[in-house]
């Protein structure tokens, strides 16, 4: 069997305690562990301790504050995706949230864990003896880039399929740290580095997303493909959310946030979308000029087991459909 | 039925042939109380873990153990010095060892193996063995590694990197393929791909006080392992007893002894203590043994109103490491082809290769799923370029029950029509082919396939398949069988033959099998012979016991044995039913004028069904299924996914025994061949040293519940005089034609070929895009016109 | 970001833990996952091990009721829960399931090696809809589950026959069987 490094385990019972845990030299956070413990099935990292978050309740709570709605990190993504205020407000996260990875994985896996997945690529997410036979790289146990040769930045892929649905949403994070929390964009938390693709901060622990609920209609959708229907890591990921001058897909187009997974280590937030604003959302140019940019900004890599190239074609159909469902639902 | 039909034998008693049962052996499995063989647990066990080599090509100039050897809790360590004889599943190609001797030929190959306390250990100690290596220059591709005489691979091979060539030549063939109205010519290939049972290989070792070697091994070749354990540790045979647990899958990857096996005994016979090694999936990958990929070119002849005229092929297989079965695969790549199409002309040529990848060896439909997907392409492609029904066009050229085939193999009953008329007119083929839109298609292909082969690997004239039945005073029989059961339900096979005759409800038969100290030889699970051979075997024991019984009713009842039948757990007059007696009372009966009942029986295979040239025994079967599939499949033109709907199969398989088992063979079979086509290959990255890329579950995707079609089994049923109670395989022919099958839809739907596996979305985009251009430039006719073909694509 | 390198044994935790009913307490190496502890310690050995990392679902257990991977549990996390393998499947149903009962009838099993998984997560779908289930809504259910032996269709035959049994409307199959 592949095994787990030796390690010791604390559970405390309130984020203060985990917080204060997570000082400990080396220390690293475990909550449903259906992303870290195979990381360290694989030895990426040997923590003298992990400090799980499985008895914190407080993480445990959907609220609506302050004009947001407020998933704690330690909501499963099952409990996302049936959420009856989460799929009446924010479809496309009950949504992703439920097309993650398998049924037992949803069960376990959870928003904070989904929000902090480690980047990942064909060439780390392996054995370590896999990884030896490959002579490791800049992510791992060497110093070269397997995927963009002479590359100096690691490109491992961020693979959440919540971060583009809550970015284009617009969400914010809040980490509790050690002299208290930090609230900032979901998208600035993610930077180009794949080695160290989030910006928390030594000590912290990640508390909840905030989504703001919404001043307009909107229309929002995920597109997700996947070689199979369960499972899999995304491959070709696309969050689309489109304000609306009024609750109709004949409606002018007042504001739309395209956001892509996938690609490199952060997500990527498609621009120059604005030729679309004042347009009807079921203007076919619209779907078509949404989806040409998608595709001119987006240039996915060879770091996740799929071509590269399919999937560029790919980001394009999927980004087109994606709006092109969206007003044949109405 | 099919209009094949022979008269079946009446069977007076049990009743059992031909339903539906609860298997033997299932709900304990059901409850999580059954014992697969990492469930064993031995006191003052140990764990042992193998060192593989990170070099995909390397020769071992040193290998230092003392470090590991100094760790607290380490017992052993083993190297390939340990075990340095070579062995090799078929004995002619005796080409590894159990750990690597002098080289290292593909990663992951074994260096050395440590026993521990626990595996912690065990994996703390590998990375203190220090190995040292010359890395040498690592060849992948086999026609190029056939080119390279100064670059030998295996260290025992003969021919250099040759593995096996086989050339066999029937009829005129360039004359008759000159004379022939089409002449199709086709380049295919078939990405390689492996078992992956859920279970991973696991194996234990015990040495008893007496000197006794006992291995549990996740093997379907108990017999096998049992011969080259004794070779290797140099052992008598009759010191080493050999146990298959029950058996989480196997599909030809259980099918030869592995560096596993030989190490735990190693290390129990140097530590004196029981020692289990437990594969990671990773190691899973690496063990192999799976299907060959082929790279084929095929010339194959028809007359203008369809008739098959000649085929010729010539075939390279990427044998990876190691021979393993390769010699026979080699054979089956040319062999298995000569049905269910009848042609007067067949030439093949067939070459294997070593390269430095893992060993590739036998996967359900052995060596014919390859060829297979060729010339059912190449038939397509001739229906269309001839104007015929496909359908129609098999129909032809089915050559047919009780017909000899070009390569001399003497074919028996065959359903092979009845297959086609059952998928033709389930998946409504003839009103929905014409009507389905641009996008849809439905897709046709045939096969055969051997109910196991004539010769066993080893040559001897003793029996292929043994079983022993004793009955008991209980009314209880116990049925002893070599054979393995590996999922495939042959254990309820033998209780289902047994209860048939002696007239036992199943729950009162015990089978008892695949432990080389209890039971009678048997080769294994391979090749699909257990059905017939061992069914046969068991018949014969069953049936002795049977006029044993009926003979000591008879007397006590003073009527003659023919007049009384076993059914239902009773022994009755079948002129006077309400005369019956328990069978405990009747077996008691028995026992009192014959003493204990027990009768043996035991199969061997007619030698006259082979064709009298050399490797003309190579192939040849008893008898051999049928099988044909439709295939409905979604083909995205603005992605290239294909979703395949639903798969028809109609399989011949003699006669089903037990219904809902034949059927699980075939869906099952079904499911295997559509992965391969949609999704899997099993491949090594050469611009990464050689690494598998993804040995794991994530990477090398299996369908799940969502991706799988709807798969309709049709049981066809054309009984063989060689089988017990006519039956014949079901466990591999229905994989073959999944493959050409949804090739052919996805040309039914798009008008592409896709004459390379997987069907993966990238290559079938790329053809519709290519067919787009041919299109618009004028070179071909949209496909489908009428029904959305000639729309703007997305 | 080393290898496998040995480090000091941190101590044993003290696991206290229902499993199918029964209150265990068993001391457990913080490093080793649910299924390490059920299937070696525990000897509790339906739970399979089959992929070593959550791709597989053989490993599949309730943990207070919801089925969830033994494999990517650690054993620690089963603290004050309730955790339920096939073992205790059929202990409310008098030892045997009517899942267990139907995949026996349907031939659902072949080998048997991913049943233990499939039957822990189909028995959670049967729970959450106390209703005869469709076959689409038993793929969803059974999406990170992997068989290899049967193409799943016997499995989607069996469970959509056990749902009905225990509603009420029993297949002809169980009526038949019943009947005799």
């Amino acid at each position: 069997m592949l095994r787990l490094p030796r390690f010791g385990v604390q559970t405390p019972d309130t984020l203060e305690d985990a917080v204060a845990a997570l000082a400990q030299p080396g220390a690293r956070l475990v909550a449903g562990g259906t992303d870290i413990l195979p990381n360290l099935k694989h030895r990426l990292d040997q923590p003298p301790v992990l400090v799980s978050l499985s008895r914190v309740a407080s993480l445990r709570e959907i609220r609506e504050e302050d004009g947001n709605l407020v998933i704690g990190a330690g909501v499963t993504l099952t409990e996302i995706a049936e959420h009856d205020r989460v799929r009446a407000l924010f479809p496309s996260v009950a949504y992703a949230a439920g097309v993650i990875a398998s049924p037992l994985i949803r069960n376990m896996g959870t928003l904070g864990g989904n929000v902090n997945l480690d980047t990942r690529c064909r060439y780390v997410n392996q054995t370590h003896f896999w990884r030896t036979a490959i002579g490791g790289c800049l992510k791992s146990e060497g110093d070269v880039c397997h995927v963009v040769p002479k590359g100096r930045i690691c490109v491992a892929a961020m693979s959440s399929d919540l971060v583009p649905v809550l970015g284009s949403l617009g969400s914010t994070l809040v980490n509790q740290g050690p002299d208290g929390p930090r609230e900032l964009p979901l998208l600035d938390y993610y930077g180009a580095d794949g080695t160290a693709h989030i910006k928390r901060e030594p000590g912290e622990v990640t508390r909840e997303v905030r989504i703001p609920l919404p001043s307009t209609p909107t229309r929002a959708r995920y597109a997700k493909w996947t070689v199979r229907k369960s499972i899999d890591f995304p491959l070709v990921s696309v969050a689309i959310n489109v304000q609306l001058a009024s609750d109709s897909v004949d409606a002018e187009v007042t504001g739309v946030s395209v956001v892509v997974g996938v690609l490199g280590s952060k997500p990527r937030v498609v621009t120059r979308l604005d030729e679309v604003i004042g347009r009807k959302l079921s203007d076919a140019t619209v779907a078509h000029t949404v989806a040409t940019r998608v595709h001119a900004q987006c240039k996915p890599l060879e770091n996740v087991p799929y071509e590269a190239p399919y999937r560029r074609q790919m980001i394009r159909v999927f980004a087109q459909r994606a709006i092109e469902e969206m007003v044949a639902e109405g | 039925m099919s209009e094949h039909d022979e008269p079946m034998p009446t069977h007076e008693t049990g009743g059992h042939v031909g339903g539906v049962h609860r298997k033997v052996d299932a709900m304990e499995r059901m409850r999580g109380v059954t014992r697969y063989t990492d469930d064993l647990k031995l006191p003052r066990m140990l764990h042992a873990k193998i060192k593989r080599s990170p070099h995909p090509h390397a020769k071992i100039l040193s290998i230092d153990a003392s470090a590991a050897l100094a760790m607290p809790g380490v017992h052993a360590v083993i190297t390939g010095r340990d075990l340095p004889t070579p062995y090799g599943i078929i004995p002619w190609t005796p080409d590894e060892t159990a750990l690597c001797v002098e080289k290292a030929l593909y990663v992951g190959d074994g260096i050395a193996c440590v026993a521990a306390d626990d595996e912690d250990t065990a994996i703390e100690a590998l990375e203190k063995i220090d190995v040292k290596y010359e890395v040498l220059e690592p060849l992948y591709d086999p026609e190029q590694a056939l080119e390279r005489r100064d670059n030998q691979i295996n260290p025992y091979s003969r021919k250099g990197n040759l593995s096996k060539k086989v050339l066999l030549e029937f009829g005129d063939i360039d004359g008759t393929l000159e004379q022939s109205d089409l002449v199709v010519e086709g380049d295919y290939f078939f990405e390689g791909t492996t078992h992956a049972a859920i279970e991973p290989h696991c194996a234990v070792a015990h040495v008893e006080p007496s000197g006794v070697l006992t291995v549990w091994s996740a093997t379907q070749v108990s017999h096998y392992l049992h011969r080259e354990l004794a070779k290797v540790l140099d052992m008598p045979a009759n010191r080493i007893r050999v146990i298959q647990p029950p058996l989480g899958g196997a599909f030809g990857g259980k099918s030869e002894p592995f560096d596993l096996e030989f190490c735990v005994a190693k290390l129990a016979l140097m530590t004196g203590r029981p020692v289990k090694l437990l594969y990671t999936r990773e190691e899973v990958f690496y063990s192999h043994r799976g299907r060959h990929p082929m790279k084929m070119k095929y010339r194959t002849g028809f007359t203008k109103d369809g008739k098959i005229t000649a085929v010729d092929a010539f075939t390279i297989l990427d044998g990876g490491a190691y021979s393993s079965f390769g010699l026979v695969t080699t054979y089956y790549s040319g062999q298995l082809l000569c049905a269910p199409y009848g042609f007067d002309a067949y030439r093949f040529h067939s070459r294997r290769a070593y390269t430095n990848k893992p060993a590739c060896g036998p996967k359900r439909g052995h060596g014919s799923v390859q060829p297979r997907f060729a010339i059912e392409c190449q038939i397509d492609k001739a229906a269309e370029q001839l104007g015929l029904d496909p359908i129609d066009m098999r129909l032809h050229n089915d050559i047919g029950p009780n017909a000899q085939t070009v390569n001399e193999f003497r074919v028996g009953s065959n359903g092979f029509s009845e297959c086609l008329r059952r998928v033709r007119a389930s998946s409504s083929w003839d009103a929905k082919r014409k009507e389905l839109p641009y996008g849809r298609g439905l897709g046709v292909a045939g096969s055969t396939y051997i109910s196991g082969t004539n010769y066993p690997i080893y040559p001897n004239d003793m029996p292929q398949a043994a079983v022993q039945i004793t009955l008991d005073r209980s009314g209880r029989a116990r049925v002893f069988s070599g054979a393995n059961d590996i999922g495939q339900g042959s254990n309820t096979m033998l209780a289902v033959i047994a209860g048939n005759e002696l007239g036992l409800p199943l729950e009162h038969i015990r089978v008892l099998s695949a432990d080389t100290d209890l039971c009678p030889v048997d080769l294994g699970a391979y090749s699909s012979r257990i059905t017939l051979m061992v069914g046969n075997a068991c018949l014969e024991a069953a049936q002795k016991l049977r006029r044993q019984v009926t003979t000591a009713v008879g007397k006590r009842w003073d009527v003659p044995r023919k007049r009384v039948t076993l059914a239902d757990g009773q022994a009755i007059d079948r002129e006077d039913p309400e005369r019956n007696v328990p069978l405990a009372e009747a077996f008691q009966w028995a026992e009192a004028d014959e003493g204990l009942l027990s009768a043996t029986g035991s199969y061997n295979t007619p030698k006259d069904r082979h064709g009298d040239y050399r490797g003309g025994t190579i192939g040849a079967s008893p008898a051999y299924s049928f099988t044909a599939h439709v295939a409905e499949v979604d083909v995205d033109r603005s992605t290239g996914i294909v979703d395949v709907k639903t798969i028809w199969v109609a399989h011949d398989c003699g006669r089903a025994l037990s219904r809902k088992i034949v059927e699980g063979q075939m869906e099952g079979s079904a499911y295997m061949g559509f992965a391969e086509a949609i999704m899997e290959q099993h491949i090594v990255d050469p611009g990464h040293n050689g690494v598998h890329p993804g040995p794991s579950l994530l990477d090398y995707r299996l369908p799940t519940f969502l991706d799988t079609p709807d798969l309709e089994a049709l049981i066809v049923e054309s009984p063989d005089a060689q089988g017990p109670y006519g039956a014949k395989e079901a466990g591999e022919g229905p994989l073959h034609p999944s493959i050409p099958a949804i090739a052919n839809a996805i040309y039914d739907a798009v008008g592409v070929r896709m004459d390379s596996l997987p069907f993966t979305p990238p290559r079938v985009l790329a053809a519709i895009e290519a067919r787009a251009a041919r299109e618009k430039a004028g070179e071909l006719e949209p496909h489908k016109p009428t029904l959305g073909g000639a729309q703007e694509t997305a | 970001m080393s290898g496998p390198s040995p480090a000091s044994a941190p101590d044993a935790i003290l696991l206290r833990t229902s499993i199918n009913g029964d209150a265990v307490s068993v001391a457990v190496e913080p490093h080793h996952t649910l299924l390490e502890v059920l299937r070696y310690q525990l000897d509790l050995i339906g739970s399979k091990q089959g992929c070593d990392k959550g791709d597989c679902g053989a490993c599949t257990v309730q943990i207070d009721g919801k089925p969830a991977l033994a494999c990517l549990t650690l054993a620690v996390h089963a603290e004050g829960r309730a955790v339920t393998t096939v073992e205790g499947l059929g202990d409310a149903h008098g030892g045997c399931h009517p899942l267990q009962d139907a995949f026996d009838r349907h031939d659902a099993a072949q080998c048997g090696f991913c049943t233990p998984g499939i039957l822990m997560s189909a028995d959670s779908l049967l729970r959450r809809n106390p209703r005869p289930v469709s076959r689409d809504e038993v793929r969803e259910a059974l999406a990170g589950n992997l068989c290899r032996c049967t193409g799943y269709t016997k499995i989607l035959d069996a469970v959509v026959d056990a749902s009905e049994v225990m509603h009420g409307h029993g297949s002809d199959d169980a009526k038949k069987e019943v009947a005799q």
